[in-house]
């Protein structure tokens, strides 16, 4: 009369890792993206475009579609605020700005920024 | 010549060739169910359309009038393909779910209208299990000689079985993943080296097509006139189901009166003193029955209702739950105190 239903679930998880100078690279740009636009940021408010083009002069962006993901986690996050500004050529714009939050957030990253590169000049001269 | 279609992206009106516009909205689709699992993912695609609508106020600044295939190629690659859009935190996660997006692959059985002899069947089945279509075609040319009824399953194979007409489809029956890449390659005729547009369309392509579409309406209308006739027994069978269901209810709300009828001898004191025994029967009974009929009710509305067919799972913890309900009512029936009142 008693009886168990035992249920097994099988998740297949699999990371595949491949180690070369590309992938390093694209990992240091991605770890400096969000502290750059914070930077980009923090000097004037701008809307996803202008910040496209800077980041894409600085070559630290390939494909424009990345910046969007990361502007909406750093809005969520509460670093960044946006309000809409209506353009004159074309529908209203988005125009983020750093909030008081990312202001001290940015202060942070340029510590620890700072405290990187002395690092990495130390170990390279050395 | 081409068909242009108009579009709002963003908030501002585009005249878009029919292959750009497809290829777009694979591209749009896809970076929706890439970001599926963001919240923010609605929002995000949204601030990428706008970003799109300006690259195209860009290509068309030139004096274009019109979004061309090579347009959307190229906002594409400047706003890069979907899985190159990880940003950091969701690597991990976008890992774990490519498997599974591998997985949703499915085969579809289709015709194949770009290498068809006759229908397009032979190719459209050899696509499906990934066999050879030249020793598909011999074979069934081969056993069809022997046996003639092979032709009038092929011929029933040509009404039955759609032709491939959309990218997706074309992309189902191959069962390759339905992913940007590959709608580009169909959509600009990249596939195989074929160009559906450009293959010559054989004259007995055409009348094969419009016959077996004849004989198709005839079953068609046939079917539906033996619907017709079938009608009022069908209507019979459906008031029978619902008063089968009205008596379900009335057994739920009776089944201490239905204990009486049955067995006059019973103590009905009992029911009182064994509430939750009397309550867990009378789920079983419910469900026992109605099961069946909510099985009935959906079928029929599959047939007549345009209803969608009810997945596997569902079929599977339906028939398992009415297994368990018909067994536990059982077990406790005889388990319960009722048993031996009846027994008496």
């Amino acid at each position: 009369m008693h009886s168990i239903l035992a249920m097994c679930i099988f998740v297949p998880y699999k990371i595949v890792w491949i180690m070369n100078v590309d992938n390093v690279k694209s990992q240091m740009r991605k770890g400096m993206l969000e502290y750059c636009i914070l930077l980009l940021l923090h000097r004037e408010a701008s809307y996803a475009s202008d910040i496209i083009q800077k980041l894409k002069e600085a070559k630290l962006i390939v494909v424009e579609g990345t910046l969007y993901p990361l502007l909406t986690r750093l809005k969520n996050d509460g670093l960044l605020s946006y309000e809409w500004v209506e353009s004159t050529q074309g529908p209203p714009r988005k125009y983020y700005r750093l909030t008081d939050e990312g202001m001290e957030f940015l202060e942070n990253l340029e510590t620890a920024w700072d405290e990187l590169s002395a690092t990495v000049s130390h170990l390279r001269m050395s | 010549m081409k068909k242009t279609l108009t579009i709002n992206l963003g908030g501002t009106v585009y005249n878009i060739d029919e292959d750009a516009y497809l290829l777009l909205d694979n591209y749009l689709n896809n970076l929706r169910y890439h970001f599926r699992k963001n919240p923010e993912g609605e929002e995000i695609v949204r601030d990428m359309e706008i970003r799109i609508a300006e690259l195209f106020n860009e290509c068309l600044s030139g004096g274009g009038q019109v979004v061309t295939m090579e347009n959307v190629e190229a906002v594409i690659s400047r706003m890069g393909k979907p899985e190159d859009l990880n940003d950091g935190e969701e690597e991990a996660a976008a890992e774990a779910s490519d498997p599974e997006r591998k997985k949703d692959v499915k085969r579809r059985l289709f015709r194949n209208p770009d290498d068809r002899v006759l229908g397009g069947v032979a190719s459209g089945i050899a696509a499906y299990f990934g066999w050879d279509v030249l020793a598909l075609r011999l074979l069934f040319v081969v056993l069809g000689i022997f046996f003639h009824w092979l032709l009038l399953a092929y011929l029933i194979a040509w009404i039955v079985i759609p032709l491939a007409r959309t990218a997706t489809e074309k992309l189902q029956m191959r069962g390759e993943p339905v992913n940007m890449e590959n709608i580009g390659r169909t959509v600009t005729g990249g596939f195989d080296g074929k160009d559906s547009a450009e293959a010559p369309k054989m004259v007995w392509h055409k009348i094969g097509d419009v016959i077996v579409k004849i004989i198709g309406f005839i079953l068609k209308l046939c079917l539906i006139l033996l619907a017709i006739c079938c009608f009022p027994i069908l209507f019979v069978a459906l008031i029978v189901a619902f008063a089968l269901l009205l008596s379900a209810v009335g057994i739920l709300v009776s089944v201490p009166s239905l204990f009486y009828e049955f067995s006059p001898v019973i103590d009905w004191n009992m029911v009182g003193a064994f509430p939750v025994t009397s309550g867990v029967m009378a789920v079983c009974c419910l469900l026992a029955v109605g099961i069946p009929i909510a099985g009935l009710v959906q079928v029929l509305m599959q047939v007549f209702g345009n209803w969608k067919p009810m997945s596997t799972v569902a079929k599977l913890i339906l028939i398992l739950v009415w297994l368990v309900a018909i067994i536990v009512g059982v077990i406790v029936f005889f388990d319960s105190p009722f048993m031996g009142s009846v027994m008496l």
